[in-house]
């Protein structure tokens, strides 16, 4: 799969020199693949057309990483997201999450995969409208037997606090704007301790000032914590603050991209069809 | 869960609101129409009994074998005996003892064929409370040559109080023998067809004209229909061997085959409100759970399993259903009260002539009844569209939001 291309632009972030900041610093050592994307394609039936939403998509996603799908709505992005997530299985290929391959599993091993491990953020329909803001933080908790509700709270509270919501804990979802219901959704992601976060969109429903906001957030968070982000955007901004960057155009990766100080380092991914598997290959 | 699917119910006001109307609705109507029919049986079965039939009849045994034709070779010489027995019975609210003949009734005119009966006539006024005189009154005990005549007979004989008859019968040996009587009130009683031939008149008199010192049964009222079973197998215990003992169920044609018609006709009623009920009550649940498929697609992206969405949206329906139930209950009682007050005139039941006045009886089965098919026939209308809901590939049940 990798190029002569992307493992040049390997080479040249694992020589950056130290005063490249964070990024640099952790691009000294070779990092942990937390997702692994393996030749995957999606197919969807609608009517009775079969409508390919992804073709033989390669991906690697390291631990840690402020990563951006970009692309043009139709792209696949979010069909991307939703087979990283769990909540779909690819037509064909395997996608591995740890060393767990997950294209395999049943539908209920992955309900509690997607419980454990991984947190997701939509556009809209994140919230539960019924329970109140903490309420919500804490639904996924429920299911983990081994929190005590003194712990469950306890977290609850802290992660409201990180995304700065705490007097509005006892607000129900219309009672509180969008920019505050994405903080919220935020806060639910965080509490079950992820190992990934994937947001479809975060942006898309926000005015500018509150959008800046969130990502601004999410980006702390990122670096505080080690937290992985995936989102899918086709917003710049939200592009102009990742570290990684996967470009898609009909369901295929055009390109991938590394942040380099303030500038992108692109990859090219062969369009013709690779049938060999890679070890590493992002750039 | 229980909190959720709590506060799930409360938000959905309007919808909740037309899904516990259709449900409290068909539970209702299960109400009224379980307590109207149970009246109407009821009062059937009461006016049977307490017209000629009593709880239970005592007869030599092959008496009824025999369809009552042979009067004479099957009567109880000591009914004392019997008496005795049926006065250890607990439960027995009087006793009499009849005499069965059957001969004709002339006028001077003409003659007609006549069942008779001899009666004592204080017991069996207690037995036979739901017999209406028309005109005059029942026998008393010291008509020693008084007689009471059935509508259709008295009809047909043009006959009115204070009128002479003549009666004429066959007596056990084989002679002929004739008596003239009074005729003191004419009677109706819950079948035309009995009233149309049968005549009353007092023991001793059956006796004398028919030559003979026997009883052909004792007849027997309880204190309420429900002791019937016991009271006949006591009694069973206590008799000698040789007669038998028959209930009212046993000797009422009649009525068990109106009682037939009647029940089914109601339950095909019931059968149709349920499947209505359960329609719009399944269209409600339908159309509630498509509406908020996002929401279950959220909770499967956190984590929780089909079957835990599927828990949810049933127990939901099965909450607003015991709602429903409730309510039904509630109201279709107190309608019930109210209607009673009032009643419901009823038309004369077939055989009869004499309508009379339906009320709507509360009965903790019929609710028991209502109530536990309001909340099983809501339960029921969910699980299909909630497996439904539960399988539907979480991805697509986020994309249905947007």
């Amino acid at each position: 799969m990798a190029s002569s291309d992307e493992r040049s632009a390997a080479n040249i972030v694992q020589s950056l020199p130290r005063r490249y900041g964070a990024i640099g610093a952790r691009s000294r050592h070779p990092k942990q693949v937390l997702v692994r994307v393996e030749n995957v394609s999606k197919q969807y039936r609608l009517d009775d057309q079969l409508v390919p939403a992804l073709s033989s998509v390669n991906l690697n996603i390291e631990k840690g990483v402020f990563m951006a799908i970009a692309g043009p709505s139709g792209s696949g992005k979010s069909t991307l997201l939703n087979l990283i997530g769990c909540i779909d299985t690819p037509t064909s290929g395997r996608i591995f999450i740890g060393d767990q391959d997950v294209s395999s599993k049943s539908p209920d091993q992955l309900a509690s995969l997607r419980a454990r491990t991984i947190g997701f953020i939509f556009q809209t329909f994140n919230l539960l409208p019924v329970l109140s803001a903490e309420e919500n933080v804490e639904y996924p908790l429920l299911q983990f037997k081994e929190l005590s509700v003194a712990q469950r709270q306890q977290r609850v509270q802290h992660y409201l606090e990180v995304v700065g919501l705490s007097e509005y804990a006892r607000h129900r979802p219309n009672q509180l704007s969008g920019g505050q219901r994405q903080r919220v959704a935020i806060a639910r992601a965080l509490v079950v301790h992820p190992k990934i976060i994937l947001a479809d969109e975060p942006t898309a429903n926000l005015d500018h000032k509150t959008g800046g906001r969130i990502l601004r957030l999410m980006r702390r968070i990122n670096r505080q914590t080690g937290t992985t982000f995936v989102f899918s955007t086709h917003d710049q901004r939200v592009i102009d603050m990742a570290i990684r960057r996967v470009d898609l155009e009909d369901g295929e990766i055009v390109r991938l991209g590394v942040r380099v100080a303030k500038e992108w380092v692109y990859a090219m991914e062969r369009v013709i069809d690779s049938t060999a598997d890679s070890e590493e290959d992002d750039a | 869960m229980f909190k959720l699917a709590r506060r799930n119910i409360l938000r959905q006001r309007a919808r909740s609101g037309l899904t516990l109307a259709a449900i409290a609705l068909g539970v209702a109507s299960l109400v009224l129409s379980g307590g109207f029919i149970d009246d109407i049986l009821l009062q059937l079965r009461e006016a049977t009994i307490r017209s000629q039939l009593g709880h239970l009849q005592i007869y030599k045994r092959g008496q009824f074998a025999s369809g009552g034709h042979h009067p004479y070779d099957f009567l109880i010489e000591s009914p004392e005996v019997i008496e005795r027995a049926v006065d250890a019975v607990p439960g027995v609210v009087a006793r009499a003892a009849r005499v069965s003949f059957s001969g004709l009734i002339s006028n001077g005119r003409g003659e007609l064929p006549i069942l008779g009966e001899g009666i004592e006539p204080e017991p069996e006024a207690r037995i036979g409370s739901a017999i209406s005189m028309l005109a005059g009154l029942k026998l008393a005990a010291a008509d020693d040559f008084g007689m009471m005549v059935g509508e259709g007979l008295a009809h047909a004989f043009k006959l009115k109080v204070g009128d002479r008859v003549n009666l004429v019968l066959t007596t056990r040996e084989g002679a002929m023998n004739t008596l003239d009587f009074k005729v003191v009130g004419i009677f109706r009683s819950l079948s035309k067809e009995y009233d149309a031939r049968a005549v009353r008149i007092g023991l001793r008199a059956a006796q004398e004209l028919t030559a003979t010192s026997g009883v052909n049964a004792v007849v027997v009222l309880l204190a309420s229909t429900d002791l019937t079973t016991r009271a006949r197998a006591d009694l069973e215990a206590r008799l000698p061997p040789g007669y038998e003992v028959k209930t009212w169920q046993e000797l009422a044609d009649f009525y068990n085959s109106t009682a037939a018609l009647y029940e089914r006709q109601f339950g095909v009623l019931q059968i149709i409100i349920l499947v209505m009920v359960l329609l719009s009550v399944a269209n409600s649940v339908n159309m509630t759970l498509h509406e908020r498929t996002p929401e279950f697609g959220i909770m499967r992206a956190l984590g929780r399993t089909k079957r835990d969405v599927f828990r949810l949206a049933v127990l939901e329906t099965a909450l607003l259903g015991l709602i429903g139930a409730t309510i039904g209950v509630v109201v279709g009682a107190t309608l019930a009260a109210v209607i009673s007050m009032i009643g419901i005139p009823m038309p004369p039941p077939p055989n009869s002539e004499s309508g009379f006045t339906a009320t709507i009886r509360v009965v903790p089965v019929i609710l028991a009844g209502a109530f536990a098919v309001g909340i099983l026939g809501t339960i029921g209308a969910a699980l299909l569209p909630a497996r439904h809901l539960a399988r539907i590939p979480v991805a697509e049940a986020l994309r249905r939001g947007v």
